[in-house]
């Protein structure tokens, strides 16, 4: 975003209506570090890294710290959010052997949550998903867990039931296995993250979009005349569009968990 | 051909050696996949060791509280009920016994009534008896008495008309004689 103001403040709105900055990379990458320990890098992304890391476990504290048989509307909060992932997404598609990867998916869950809602925090407008390094993460964690549940609890056949399904005619079973194979190992962690990384990618790149060029237009009035009203329906559409965001925010961490539940429960039951 | 297009590779390959390029967003940075993976394993921690168990503690609490409530509930509500069947029986029996008590009252007063009358009109019937003996008997003393006094006029009278032709002995004998005579014809 800082891009595209440098941007805006060196072109000649008077000339060029399209400025754009040197770079669009940097609307997500800060590469100057606030500071470094060795090789590690501490910037914005990853000091919001830890921030959302802050936020969950302050959520989880304010609403937990007491046990309290009526809760407070905090604690009812907290509650429902938890409630939702074990009843709904752990065991509602896992099944009551979900039980045990609630920790995992609630972790998942709010963590996603915050940093996608990162992207419509005023004073910080970026998601933390939009970097590739979490979604990858959590994916590839998704992906480890599954299959290491596949093999527990199936052995080889697990693998087997994979690229001979049973289920599937004799005539069509190599090629739906070859698939399902090539479905299950590669593209599935793939997949779950790029879904993720591009959705929030998307979202920041048209709240930046629309509402720094509508702002751009509207502050240029001096230079440009009456077109500088062009400004106001990109701003006014930025906004609708910021709104949307948050569902986009709020949904994105639930596919990706609820993706993460239905890989582990095929795990677990593989013959669904 | 290979002439041509070789140096457009390099070109092409120059550039993007320089310039920046959208595929690069798809590498994770080294920096921000530790800070990643260190925050999501603490977030996982805690959520494992501390918040579950703490929900779960908190809705056992509430189940526990919910539950006691329940049945303490219940057990009011079965101790109200038989309270009310007491109650209940005891206002019946209450007033069965003070239907009873009243009718025995009714039936006592009757009975006293009945006495009392009975007694009043013995005692109504005594007292007119013992008046109406008394009545006689003061009768009986005043006729005994009138005709002692008319026994003694009539002596006196005959003796002082006879002057002494009877003696008074006689003269009262002949007067009892008289008025008892006069009596019967009563």
């Amino acid at each position: 975003m800082e891009q595209l103001i440098l941007a805006s403040g060196a072109c000649d709105p008077a000339a060029d209506i399209i400025c754009k900055p040197e770079n669009v990379n940097e609307l997500f990458e800060f590469t100057h570090p606030l500071f470094s320990i060795g090789p590690f890098d501490f910037t914005r992304t990853v000091f919001l890294t830890f921030l959302a890391m802050v936020i969950v476990l302050a959520f989880l504290y304010f609403g937990l710290r007491k046990t309290r048989v009526v809760p407070s509307r905090f604690g009812v909060l907290v509650e429902s959010a938890v409630g939702f992932v074990r009843d709904d997404i752990a065991k509602g598609v896992i099944g009551p052997e979900g039980g045990r990867y609630v920790p995992y998916l609630l972790a998942m869950f709010l963590f996603l949550l915050v940093a996608n809602l990162f992207e419509v925090t005023p004073g910080i407008n970026f998601p933390i998903t939009s970097r590739m390094a979490i979604p990858v993460f959590l994916s590839l964690l998704t992906w480890v867990i599954f299959v290491v549940v596949g093999f527990f609890k199936n052995g080889f056949r697990y693998v087997l039931d994979i690229i001979w399904p049973k289920s599937v005619p004799i005539g069509l079973r190599w090629l739906v296995g070859i698939i399902e194979l090539v479905s299950t190992f590669l593209l599935r962690p793939l997949t779950l993250a790029v879904r993720l990384f591009a959705n929030m990618v998307a979202g920041h790149l048209m709240l930046t979009l629309l509402l720094v060029s509508g702002w751009v237009f509207m502050s240029s009035v001096g230079d440009i005349g009456a077109r500088s009203i062009i400004g106001l329906p990109w701003f006014v559409f930025g906004l609708g569009i910021y709104l949307f965001e948050i569902v986009v925010a709020v949904l994105q961490a639930y596919i990706f968990t609820l993706l993460s539940a239905v890989y582990i429960q095929s795990s677990v039951h593989p013959e669904h | 051909m290979l002439q041509l297009l070789v140096p457009a590779l390099v070109l092409a390959a120059e550039e993007a050696a320089e310039e920046p390029s959208g595929i690069d967003l798809l590498i994770p940075e080294t920096s921000e996949l530790i800070a990643g993976i260190i925050a999501f394993a603490i977030i996982f921690f805690v959520v494992w060791k501390w918040a579950l168990p703490a929900i779960n503690r908190t809705l056992e609490a509430r189940q526990a509280a919910i539950t006691g409530q329940v049945a303490e509930a219940e057990k009011t509500k079965a101790e109200a009920e038989s309270l009310l069947e007491d109650y209940k029986q005891q206002l019946s029996e209450a007033r069965s016994k003070a239907d009873s008590i009243v009718d025995e009252a009714k039936a006592t007063a009757e009975a006293v009534r009945g006495d009392i009358v009975a007694k009043a009109e013995a005692h109504a019937a005594e007292i007119t008896q013992k008046a109406r003996a008394e009545a006689q008997a003061e009768k009986a003393r005043a006729a005994a008495s009138i005709r002692d006094e008319i026994s003694a006029l009539s002596v006196e009278i005959a003796q002082k008309a006879t002057a002494g032709a009877i003696d008074a002995t006689a003269h009262r004998a002949l007067v009892d004689q008289f008025l008892q005579e006069l009596g019967e014809m009563e």
